[in-house]
C-alpha cells in the first residue's frame, strides 16, 4: 500500500512536470503565433469604426493596451501577472479574462456534457449492435451512417439541423441559449434545455461515428478470439455472450476514446456554437482569435489545454483500474 | 468577414438552394410569424457591442445610444437640431464653442443632467484610450450649471460631429461597471444583457423627448446568416442581411433596401515613383500618377453595370466619398460607361497603342498597374475585376490582387488600392484628400496633393457654421477651375454606394431613414422613437 502511495505520488509529480512545460510551451507558441498573425489588434480594436479615428489616437490606444512594446516584454508582462493568478484584461470586451471565461465556460460545460454523454452511451450502444449482427442490416446501416457522419463537417450537420428543425419545422429556436425579450428569472431550466437540443443533437451525432466504428472493431475482434469460440461451443450465444466475455474487453478502447476525444468536443463545440450563435467558450475562442484579443485567446487556449489534459489523465487512471495488466508494467 | 462565417453563408445559402430545388412542397413554413400587436420588437441588427455601452470608450457613434442622449442630433436633413443642449456658440477664432444645456433633462435614476456631466463624459471619453477622436480638444469647463465651454487647439467645424455622437453619462453614477449597467437619459434603459446573446431594453419613463412607440425591444446577437435563418422561422422583427440574400423572399416580411454612402472606390498613388515613406515603402507611380489615366479609368468604368452585375442592383454609382450627403457637390456626377471618351482622354494624355498589342503607352511605359484589395473581401475582389475588364478595351491593363492588410499598408503608397470609406462626418474628405494626412495611416495613402484643394477645406475646417462649411467643402470638390473630384484631379476613382439590405416585418414602419454610413446594423435604429406598426 506504501508503495503504491508512492507510485501514484511519483506518477502525478511526473504528469504535473508534464502539464507545466505543456502549458508554457502552448502560451509560447500561441503568443509567437499572435504576434506573427497579420492582424493588426489596433485596427481590429478599432474594426468599422477606422475612418473616425487619427493617427493620435491609434497611438494612444497601442499606448494604453502597450502594444508596441517588443513581443517578448509583452509575453513577460503576461506570464509574470498570470503566475501571480491575473489573466489580464481582455480587450474586446473589456473586463477580466476569467470572468469572461468563466461566464463561457458554463454554457459550454453544459453543452459538450450533454452531447459527451450521449455519445458516449449511444456510441457504445451503436458500436455492440453492429458487431453482434454483423454482415445484417442493422450492422449495414449504423456502419453506413457511421461513415457519413465521420467525413461530414461538424458544421455542415450543424447547418442542416438548423434548416430542417428550426427554420423548416419550426420546432426548435434557431439559436441562443435562452428565449428572446425574456428576463433571466423568468426562464426555465425547461427553456434551457430547449435551447440546448440542436447544438447538442449535432455535437453528439458527430461525437457517435468513431466510438461506434472503434466499438464494432474491437467487438469482432473478441469474437473472433479462442475463448468466445470455446463460449459458444458451450453453448453461449447473442447478447449474454458479449456481457459476460466482451463487455470489459471493448469498454477499454471505448473508455479511452470517450476520454481523449475531450479535444474533439471542444473542436466541435466551437463549430456547433458558431452555427447556433450559442454563446460558449467556443464563440469566444472566435471572437477572440479574428480580433486579436491575445489575453483572451491565450487564456482560453490554457483553459482548453487544461480541460484535454485533464480528460487524457482520467482516461490514464480509468485504463489502469479496468485493466490489471496496466498496472504491472511499471510504466507510470 | 472571416473566412469561416463566409463558408458558412455559402453552405447554408447551398442548402437553402437545395431545398428550394428540391421543392419540399408542402409549404410548411412556421406560421408563427413575429407580428405580434404588441408595443414589443425583436431584432437582429448586427453584432454585439461587446465591449458595453458606455459612450465615453465608442458606443453609439452609429445609430442611437438608446441608453444616453447627445448634446446635439441630426434631422432628415442632416441638419443639427437641439437635444440635451439648447444651442451652441462658436468664438471668432473657432476655437471656443459654448454649449447651453436643457435644464429639464433627467438620467432614468432621476438625478438632472448637468454642466458636470458633460464635462465628465468629454473628459472621460478624451482619456479613455478608445475610438473617440479628441485629440484636437484642449479644456473642456463648466461655466454655470447649464453651460459648458470646450476650447479646442484648433479651429474645427466639424467638431459638431462629435458633439452629436457622444452620449452623456452621469458623473454620479459612473464606475468601473459603467459599460455593463449604463444610465443615462435616452430613449430607453437597459433591462437585461445576456452576454453573446441577447440585449432588452424598455422606454425610459424619464425621457424628455417624444416617448417612442415601441416600449421594449430585443436585440439578438446572430450572425448574418443566423439573422436569416430567424427572419425565415418568424422570430424577428427586422434582420440585417447581406445583399447577395436580397433576392430570398420571406413570408411576411418585406425587403428595406437603405441607401447610403457606404462606398468603394479606387485610390491612385498621385506622384511619380522615386520617393520612400519613413519605413521604407515605395512612394508613387508613374502610370497612375498621369492625370489621363486616372480620368480614363473613371470616365470607362460603366457604374451602374456594377450595382447591376455585382451588388444586384442594391447600391447606386458613386463619384465622391460623400454622395447625397449636404457637403456633396452635385457637378461630380459624369457620365460614364463611356469608351470612345476614355480613348480620346488617353490619346490627348499622349497615350498611343503603337505595337499593337492592345495596350497604350507613352514614352516607352505601358498604360498598365496593379489593382489591390483586401483578400478575402468578395465584394471588393468582384468590383476590382470587373472594372479591369471594363477598362482593358480602352488600352489600359490592369492587374488585380488581394492582399492582407498589412501587406497592404506597404504597397498602397506606390499601386492603386480598393478601399471603402462613407461617414457622416466632412472630417473624412479632409483625412482622404488633405497634404497633411499624406502617407498617415490609410488616408491620404496615395500623397495627393493640390494647394487650392487644401485651402478650401482649411477654410471649411475653420467655418464657424456648418453651412458655410458645407460651402467650402463642395468648393473642395469642385470650383470651377480646380477640385479632388473627376472634373479637377480625378484622384479617386470612386465605383458605388453599397446599399444596406434588412428584412423587415411587413406590419412594421421604420419611418424616414437618412443616408447610413460605413457599417451595416446599428445605424438603422438612430430613429427608433419614430417607428412603429402600420395602420392595417
Amino acid at each position: 500500500m506504501k508503495l503504491n502511495l508512492m507510485v501514484y505520488g511519483k506518477w502525478f509529480g511526473m504528469k504535473l512536470i508534464r502539464l507545466c512545460t505543456l502549458l508554457l510551451a502552448l502560451s509560447i507558441v500561441t503568443f509567437g503565433l499572435m504576434s506573427l498573425s497579420p492582424i493588426d489588434p489596433v485596427q481590429a480594436y478599432i474594426g468599422a469604426d477606422a475612418m473616425r479615428v487619427s493617427s493620435e489616437q491609434r497611438q494612444a490606444i497601442a499606448d494604453y493596451w502597450g502594444l508596441d512594446d517588443p513581443p517578448h516584454v509583452r509575453y513577460l508582462h503576461w506570464a509574470s501577472a498570470m503566475l501571480q493568478g491575473d489573466m489580464g484584461t481582455s480587450m474586446l470586451y473589456r473586463e477580466p479574462v476569467a470572468d469572461v471565461i468563466g461566464e463561457r465556460f458554463l454554457h459550454s460545460a453544459a453543452l459538450m456534457a450533454v452531447a459527451w454523454l450521449a455519445s458516449g452511451v449511444i456510441g457504445l450502444a451503436f458500436g455492440i449492435v453492429a458487431a453482434a449482427n454483423k454482415g445484417r442490416w442493422p450492422d449495414r446501416i449504423i456502419t453506413w451512417y457511421c461513415y457519413t457522419i465521420a467525413s461530414t463537417p461538424a458544421y455542415w450537420v450543424g447547418l442542416v439541423m438548423l434548416v430542417v428543425f428550426a427554420v423548416w419545422l419550426g420546432w426548435f429556436p434557431v439559436g441562443l441559449a435562452v428565449p428572446a425579450g425574456v428576463m433571466a428569472s423568468d426562464v426555465t431550466l425547461l427553456d434551457r434545455i430547449y435551447h440546448l437540443v440542436l447544438p447538442a443533437l449535432t455535437l453528439s451525432m458527430v461525437g457517435i461515428a468513431p466510438i461506434a466504428l472503434h466499438t464494432r472493431e474491437k467487438l469482432l475482434s473478441v469474437l473472433s478470439s479462442d475463448y468466445v469460440l470455446y463460449a459458444r461451443a458451450r453453448g453461449e450465444k447473442g447478447y449474454t455472450l458479449i456481457r459476460q466475455h466482451g463487455l470489459r474487453n471493448i469498454l477499454l478502447p471505448a473508455v479511452t476514446l470517450q476520454f481523449t476525444s475531450f479535444s474533439e468536443l471542444f473542436g466541435g463545440a466551437v463549430l456547433a456554437e458558431q452555427v447556433f450563435s450559442y454563446p460558449g467558450l467556443g464563440q469566444a475562442t472566435v471572437e477572440a482569435g479574428l480580433g486579436g484579443d491575445v489575453p483572451l485567446l491565450l487564456g482560453i487556449v490554457l483553459c482548453s489545454a487544461l480541460f484535454v489534459f485533464i480528460g487524457n489523465l482520467i482516461a490514464d487512471l480509468l485504463y489502469r483500474l479496468i485493466d490489471p495488466r496496466m498496472r504491472k508494467g511499471g510504466e507510470w | 468577414m472571416s473566412n469561416l462565417s463566409k463558408q458558412l453563408v455559402l453552405i447554408l445559402a447551398m442548402v437553402i438552394g437545395m431545398a428550394v430545388i428540391a421543392g419540399c412542397g408542402s409549404r410548411t413554413e412556421p406560421g408563427q410569424s413575429a407580428s405580434r400587436n404588441t408595443d414589443e420588437l425583436i431584432l437582429a441588427i448586427g453584432s454585439e457591442p461587446t465591449d458595453g455601452f458606455d459612450p465615453t470608450t465608442g458606443w453609439g457613434r452609429y445609430g442611437s445610444p438608446l441608453f444616453q442622449s447627445t448634446l446635439f442630433k441630426r434631422d432628415h436633413e442632416m441638419n443639427v437640431v437641439p437635444d440635451a443642449a439648447k444651442d451652441y456658440r462658436i468664438s471668432e477664432d473657432g476655437r471656443q464653442w459654448t454649449v447651453e444645456l436643457r435644464d429639464d433633462v433627467r438620467f432614468s435614476d432621476g438625478e438632472p443632467l448637468t454642466a458636470e456631466d458633460v464635462v465628465f463624459s468629454f473628459e472621460t471619453a478624451a482619456s479613455s484610450g478608445s475610438t473617440i477622436d479628441l485629440s484636437n480638444l484642449e479644456d473642456v469647463r463648466v461655466l454655470d450649471d447649464w453651460t459648458v465651454q470646450f476650447t479646442l487647439k484648433e479651429p474645427q467645424s466639424t467638431f459638431i460631429s462629435i458633439l452629436i455622437s457622444t452620449g452623456i453619462v452621469p458623473k454620479h453614477a459612473y464606475g468601473p461597471n459603467y459599460a455593463q449597467e449604463p444610465l443615462g437619459s435616452g430613449p430607453y434603459r437597459l433591462v437585461q444583457w445576456d452576454r453573446g446573446q441577447q440585449l432588452i431594453v424598455e422606454a425610459n419613463p424619464e425621457y424628455y423627448g417624444q416617448q417612442p412607440y415601441f416600449r421594449k425591444l430585443t436585440f439578438l446577437f446572430l450572425s448574418e446568416d443566423a439573422a436569416l435563418a430567424a427572419a425565415r422561422a418568424g422570430q424577428v422583427d427586422i434582420a440585417a442581411i447581406p445583399a447577395a440574400y436580397a433576392d430570398q423572399s420571406v413570408k411576411s416580411m418585406r425587403l428595406a433596401a437603405v441607401k447610403t454612402v457606404d462606398n468603394r472606390g479606387i485610390m491612385f498613388p498621385y506622384v511619380p515613383s522615386g520617393s520612400m515613406t519613413e519605413e521604407g515603402y515605395p512612394i508613387g507611380n508613374d502610370v497612375t500618377s498621369d492625370i489621363a489615366i486616372r480620368r480614363a479609368v473613371n470616365v470607362a468604368i460603366d457604374r451602374e453595370a456594377l450595382v447591376d452585375g455585382i451588388l444586384e442592383g442594391y447600391g447606386t454609382p458613386a463619384y465622391t466619398v460623400n454622395d447625397g450627403l449636404p457637403w456633396w457637390n452635385e457637378e461630380t456626377v459624369i457620365s460614364d460607361g463611356d469608351a470612345e471618351e476614355a480613348r480620346r482622354i488617353l490619346t490627348e494624355g499622349g497615350w498611343a497603342d503603337a505595337d499593337g498589342d492592345g495596350i497604350a503607352e507613352k514614352d516607352g511605359l505601358n498604360a498598365s498597374f496593379t489593382l489591390l484589395y483586401p483578400a478575402g473581401d468578395v465584394t471588393r475582389q468582384s468590383l476590382a475585376l470587373t472594372v479591369a475588364d471594363m477598362v482593358r478595351p480602352v488600352g489600359i491593363d490592369i492587374h488585380v490582387e488581394g492582399k492582407s492588410w498589412d501587406e497592404l499598408r506597404k504597397l498602397m503608397h506606390s499601386n492603386a488600392v480598393l478601399f471603402g470609406w462613407g461617414s457622416h462626418d466632412p472630417l473624412e474628405m479632409y483625412y482622404l484628400y488633405s497634404s497633411r494626412y499624406q502617407g498617415v495611416d490609410l488616408f491620404n495613402a496615395g500623397y495627393y496633393s493640390n494647394p487650392v484643394v487644401d485651402q478650401w477645406m482649411e477654410k471649411a475646417m475653420h467655418a464657424t457654421s456648418e453651412e458655410v462649411a458645407w460651402d467650402y467643402w463642395r468648393k473642395a470638390q469642385w470650383d470651377g477651375q480646380t477640385g479632388l473630384s473627376f472634373k479637377g484631379d480625378a484622384a479617386w476613382a470612386w465605383l458605388v454606394n453599397i446599399d444596406h439590405v434588412y428584412l423587415i416585418n411587413e406590419q412594421l414602419d421604420i419611418g424616414n431613414q437618412r443616408i447610413h454610413p460605413h457599417g451595416h446594423g446599428w445605424p438603422i435604429t438612430d430613429n427608433i422613437e419614430e417607428w412603429r406598426w402600420l395602420e392595417p
